[in-house]
């Protein structure tokens, strides 16, 4: 008698690969818009606005939480270039495995910020670009259309 | 070491004598001092010390310069507890079961609170008039219109000051909404419509402690039928107007004050259907017509004693380009712009209104950590209907009242009585407000619509 199990159809390199850029994009402009949003006040841009959105987030954490006032600032500081830096690489491709690790870890240590003052749902949100930046890890060997490959 | 001074023997026992009188006497001084002391003191005695005349008196001990010297009450409970409360605070008052014997044996008496049931209110009113006392009455004024209309003749004919209790129309917020919003903004358009509403939830009847009980043949002396009566006597027609005047009145005054008219018509329902020991009506329902000066507003009121549901207690006016929510709690007070008005920022820049920090209408709360949002001009919720207009957006008075809300309207007298002001609700003003209410029961009776005419409120 023979076998009457349908064989599964596996999918093709080129879905893996339109899967990963759709994820790589999604993530790139998600980390470099949210770190543009932090040099915005009233509408307008600066660094000025930059320095008093980052205090006003390390005060708020540091004063509901046991974290000590320099190492809220020094993180709230760095946040915003680094989200500006790494959604730029992962947008242009630029040594995508490692920019992903690194935009996982970045997440991680902001959502142990919002961990410390119980903010719950922020918590929830930042679960979710984690998991899609672990499902692109998964995904990055079919990275194409990079500037500066792995 | 300087030398000490010599004192005499004689010295010695004229000093003693005089601290000894000074320790004897510091307690006095101390009590003149709490009071305020001084030629602007005021004598003040209270009739009545339930449930309301405890309010007042509580909102009175706040207010400087004010010496309670007497209070009365036929219920020894009841006087032997405002004797107390008013000495706890050092004020020496005698007690009294009779009023007359009051009037008569209290000597430099200004001034005198009437904070007993409604059928009370004429005659120790008009008897605190006639022996030389201003008065503040509890409102509604009296639960007949002769009644009301004998204290407003007395007051004219003694030339003493009557206030009514309407304690609103000295509240701060009111006083604002009334004079700046309304009168000066027009910031509501032309006002169409107007609401007011009292629901409150099932209450107990009041009791009392077994062995405090009035004597029949004194509550019989007093006009009271028996314990219950006297004690729920709200309840009862002889006693008083029923929920539309014990609740009602104080909005209702309020509907004429900010509409600056009186009704030309009500017609009301209403009736006993919940409480089987009451006589008075549980629920009352009555719409007005009143003639304003830019046209027609019809009112509606309704009091609830059976249900806190719908909002509590406020006082509504609906103008074409805004509404004003109105309510001594201030939790229940706020200001709606409709899309079509023009725009209200203007206001805020004159402190006239504000945009609400807390509650309807405010931005959602911001965590400390977060970024302050813009606020987004015009955004709509779901619209489920062609038909509905645009949502207002809410707006907040920049005015809370940070005293007991009686305090306002008893300083107001006492500041009326030394000269320095006039009532904001004096007999005239309660004997309208007395006649708009009233007339509510008639035509829950007649179950039909009743006119006013002009002369019904002239006193």
């Amino acid at each position: 008698m023979s076998d009457s199990t349908n064989p599964t159809q596996e999918p093709s390199r080129c879905e893996y690969t339109a899967a990963f850029i759709i994820l790589r994009l999604f993530l790139g402009l998600r980390s470099f818009l949210e770190g543009l949003q932090k040099f915005e006040s009233n509408g307008t841009y600066s660094f000025k606005n930059y320095y008093a959105n980052m205090g006003h987030m390390a005060q708020g954490i540091t004063g509901a939480s046991f974290l000590p006032l320099w190492a809220t600032r020094s993180f709230a500081h760095a946040l915003g270039y680094l989200l500006l830096l790494l959604g730029a690489a992962l947008i242009l491709g630029v040594k995508t495995r490692a920019t992903l690790v690194l935009t996982g870890l970045l997440y991680v240590a902001l959502s142990f910020g919002l961990m410390a003052v119980e903010e719950n749902e922020g918590v929830a949100w930042l679960a979710i670009y984690v998991s899609m930046i672990a499902g692109a890890l998964a995904l990055v060997r079919y990275n194409r259309f990079a500037l500066w490959r792995d | 070491m300087p030398p000490l001074p010599s004192l005499s023997r004689r010295d010695f026992l004229a000093t003693g004598a005089k601290l000894g009188a000074a320790i004897i006497a510091a307690p006095y001084i101390a009590r003149a001092a709490a009071s305020g002391g001084g030629g602007d003191t005021l004598n003040v005695a209270l009739i009545g010390c339930g449930e309301e005349g405890r309010v007042l008196l509580n909102a009175a001990l706040k207010i400087p310069n004010i010496r309670f010297v007497a209070v009365c009450d036929i219920w020894t409970y009841n006087r032997r507890f405002g004797e107390r409360l008013l000495k706890k605070f050092g004020h020496d008052a005698k007690p009294y079961e009779d009023y007359r014997e009051m009037l008569s044996a209290t000597a430099d008496l200004d001034a005198v609170i009437v904070a007993t049931p409604d059928f009370m209110h004429a005659e120790h009113t008009n008897a605190a008039l006639k022996a030389g006392k201003h008065v503040y009455c509890e409102k509604l004024m009296s639960n007949t219109v002769d009644g009301a209309r004998s204290m407003v003749a007395t007051a004219r004919e003694t030339g003493k000051l009557l206030q009514i209790g309407h304690q609103r129309r000295s509240n701060p917020r009111y006083i604002f909404a009334h004079d700046r919003l309304l009168g000066e903004a027009h910031i509501l358009g032309r006002v169409t419509a107007a609401s007011g509403q009292w629901n409150r939830a099932v209450t107990e009847d009041l009791g009392y402690p077994a062995n405090q009980a009035v004597p029949e043949d004194v509550l019989h002396r007093y006009g009271y039928a028996n314990m219950h009566e006297f004690r729920n006597w709200r309840w009862f027609k002889r006693y008083s107007g029923g929920v539309i005047s014990d609740l009602g009145a104080h909005q209702i005054d309020i509907l004429n004050w900010m509409l600056g008219a009186n009704p030309a018509s009500v017609m009301a329902g209403g009736g006993r259907d919940y409480y089987t020991n009451h006589e008075w009506y549980d629920n009352v329902t009555a719409i007005y017509e009143y003639p304003t000066a830019t046209g027609t507003v019809r009112a509606t009121y309704q009091v609830e004693t059976t249900t806190s549901a719908g909002g509590g207690y406020h006082e509504y006016f609906m103008g074409d380009e805004g509404a004003l929510k109105m309510s001594e709690n201030p939790k229940y007070t706020k200001l709606y712009r409709e899309a079509r008005a023009p725009e209200w920022d203007g206001w805020i820049a004159k402190g006239l209104i504000e945009r609400p920090g807390t509650g309807e209408g405010a931005l959602p709360p911001v965590k400390p950590w977060e970024k302050q949002r813009p606020r987004l001009p015009g955004a709509r919720s779901s619209t489920v209907d062609v038909r509905e207009t645009a949502e207002l957006s809410a707006w907040d008075i920049p005015v809370v009242l940070d005293k007991a809300i009686h305090q306002p309207h008893l300083e107001n007298f006492f500041d009326a009585v030394r000269g320095k002001g006039r009532l904001n609700a004096p007999g005239e003003v309660g004997f309208a407000t007395a006649v708009t209410v009233l007339r509510v029961n008639e035509a829950v009776a007649a179950r039909k619509m009743l006119e006013f005419t002009p002369a019904d409120f002239t006193a």
